[in-house]
């Protein structure tokens, strides 16, 4: 739920129930006060009556008027205790509601009760204003509220959610400055201070870190470089045992295995950089067949058979790069493949798609991309496909794999 | 022929120069920029082999001063950075090849003998082994006239083993040198016997001798 909302809720559901006690404390203090008031006028009424039969002995005539009724009976019993009442005031036209005062009256040592009613129309009318009142003032508050929220507090949290956009679109490896509208809310200035200090750091780091790693793969090179010569040097003297020649041939492998592992850190890292820029148009469809004519004896020597729907294509990209790409999908698709299998490249117009028939599982779709993922009999460097990505992804291609039984499908939609 | 090795790994420096060193070859050392320096002012070479990072300069400058100088001594250009603005500035300076490290010593030897090749003939572009005569223009390959018709990855082949007659090549260098360092495929190597065998058999009906020796499974030899 939203900031807002929450915030909303409890703010309108608070002030809601304050001004709904605040009307009912304010309808009974009026209820009593306007009663008091009419009680008062019941008594000058009531002093009147009796003023009235201690001067003349008899009981006073009885006038209708607007607002006063007052009626005399003989009690049931007597004397008849005074008190005043809720009662109902008979108007010339309809019954209202009224207060009234019953009162035991004297007149020459004979008891009668008076009942002296007034309307209490006024005071139900007041009341009804008084809640109209507070109605009104909750449904402006709402209003006011909602557009206080609406208005006022978007602006006011515009900084934050600006801050949030840059905080979800912050990619290390390709950092943008951004200007944060500029507000005069400390919290917000302080949460953009922590943020820019926070992505600076991250930054920083991550170009360390890819430095160390360019740096490293770098420095790796001329121990490589010397091992390889020297093992090249060391089979020129002569006479091996089968033995050590044996051992000699895993030397050779693996530093081979170590130099291909290294170049292909390097090249990620200047892909990742961005360092390959120069562009040239390139005909796809040239570009692969001429890659496929270079892997002529290895799909002889796996018996492969291969099939080739392609369509003319030019693209815009950087001529190394592609090849690259084109290699080490097809060196993928050969080397994971059973002997026999098939192998199928297709180009069109919008996309790239190489099958090859291979193990019978669906490869991890999120796995398979990931760095030095490989199956464990793989001689490769693991990188193959990340590598195939990083460049895509480059050039803004998508790369995806699916398995369509008994082909695993690699598109790259150009 | 003469090469002069510039470089200031002495590892790797020893290891070119004993590959190198054999009859008929002079081969010289320099180990950082001054001295390299001197060198080239004082001699000329069939080739050099330039390390571009070195010792108080830049390799990049000893190619430029040659060729400010007018010397026509070929260069082979070796370096750890793989960056094609290098590789292109190099070529630009007037290099005539560039090898990144790390590399295999008989594929130097095959590229300095192209450069070196290209530099001296001047024209005559033909090649000749004791009876094997190889007209690197035409590419194509005779034995007593008789034409040996050699695909494409068979005659690289020849010339790799030409280049480096007398020495073990093992089977990774000649797998790099015919399919390149972008192609992972080590997991085996059949296809290089196949194409061994292949080669052994057409030099041999054409009446040639049987030079190509296999050598403990590690790779080949090219035998006088």
């Amino acid at each position: 739920m939203k900031l807002f909302a929450t915030y909303n809720r409890v703010n309108l559901l608070t002030t809601v129930i304050v001004i709904l006690i605040t009307g009912l404390i304010y309808y009974q203090v009026i209820s009593l006060i306007l009663t008091n008031q009419l009680n008062k006028d019941l008594e000058v009424e009531e002093q009147e009556i009796l003023d009235f039969v201690k001067l003349n002995h008899q009981l006073p005539q009885v006038f209708d008027s607007n607002d006063q009724q007052i009626t005399f009976s003989k009690p049931q019993k007597t004397p008849v205790k005074r008190s005043f009442i809720s009662t109902y005031y008979y108007n010339k036209k309809e019954k209202e509601p009224g207060r009234g005062l019953i009162m035991p009256v004297n007149v020459n040592g004979k008891w009668y009760q008076a009942t002296i009613s007034e309307s209490t129309v006024e005071t139900e009318d007041l009341i009804k204003i008084i809640f109209t009142i507070t109605i009104g003032i909750i449904l402006l508050l709402i209003t006011i509220l909602f557009f206080i929220n609406r208005f006022i507090l978007n602006r006011l949290w515009q900084a934050f959610y600006a801050i949030l956009s840059r905080l979800s679109l912050f990619n290390v490896t390709n950092f943008k400055e951004e200007q944060i509208p500029e507000t005069t809310i400390d919290e917000f200035n302080q949460l953009n201070e922590a943020v820019e200090a926070m992505s600076a750091r991250v930054r920083k780091e991550y170009l360390e870190l890819k430095k160390f790693t360019e740096h490293a793969a770098h420095e790796l090179l001329t121990p490589i470089a010397i091992i390889n010569s020297k093992l090249d040097t060391l089979i020129q003297t002569d006479n091996f045992s089968k033995r050590q020649s044996e051992l000699l041939s895993d030397l050779y492998g693996t530093v081979s295995r170590l130099k291909r592992l290294n170049k292909a850190m390097l090249l990620l890292v200047k892909i990742e950089n961005g360092l390959v820029e120069e562009e040239h148009v390139i005909n796809l469809k040239e570009m692969i067949t001429e890659r496929l004519a270079s892997f002529q004896e290895l799909f002889l020597d796996k018996e492969l058979a291969v099939s080739l729907e392609l369509e003319s294509k030019a693209i815009r990209a950087n001529n190394y790069l592609i090849e690259i790409l084109l290699n080490n999908i097809l060196s993928n698709a050969i080397r994971h493949n059973n002997f026999g299998g098939k192998i199928k490249v297709i180009l069109n117009q919008k996309s790239l798609v190489i099958q090859n028939t291979g193990t019978n599982l669906a490869l991890n779709n999120k796995e398979i991309f990931r760095r030095f993922n490989k199956s464990t009999e793989s001689e490769g460097s693991g990188l193959g496909l990340t590598i195939a990505k990083q460049i895509c992804e480059n050039y803004h291609y998508q790369f995806s794999y699916a398995f369509y039984p008994p082909f695993h499908n690699f598109k790259i939609d150009l | 022929m003469k090469i002069l090795i510039i470089e200031d790994e002495a590892g790797l420096r020893e290891s070119i120069e004993e590959y190198f060193t054999e009859t008929g070859n002079i081969c010289e050392t320099a180990n950082d920029f001054h001295s390299a320096l001197n060198k080239i002012n004082l001699y000329r070479y069939d080739c050099i082999v330039l390390d571009i990072t070195l010792p108080y300069g830049n390799g990049l400058e000893i190619l430029k001063s040659l060729k400010e100088n007018n010397y026509s001594d070929g260069v082979l250009i070796i370096s750890a950075k793989n960056s094609l603005d290098d590789r292109l500035q190099g070529l630009d300076l007037g290099a005539d090849d560039y090898l990144v490290k790390p590399f295999h010593l008989s594929e130097l030897r095959a590229r300095v003998s192209a450069v070196i090749r290209r530099k001296s003939f001047n024209g005559n572009n033909l090649l000749a082994f004791n009876e094997i005569k190889i007209d690197l223009l035409a590419k194509s390959v005779k034995i007593e006239n008789n034409n040996i018709k050699l695909t494409k990855k068979e005659y690289a082949l020849l010339l790799y083993f030409l280049a480096n007659k007398g020495k073990v090549v093992s089977k990774n260098a000649i797998a790099e040198h015919l399919w390149g360092d972008g192609i992972d495929v080590a997991d085996n190597f059949d296809f290089i016997y196949s194409h061994i065998k292949n080669l052994r058999k057409k030099l041999m009906e054409a009446g040639g001798s049987d030079y190509i020796k296999a050598v403990y499974g590690m790779g080949y030899k090219f035998t006088a």
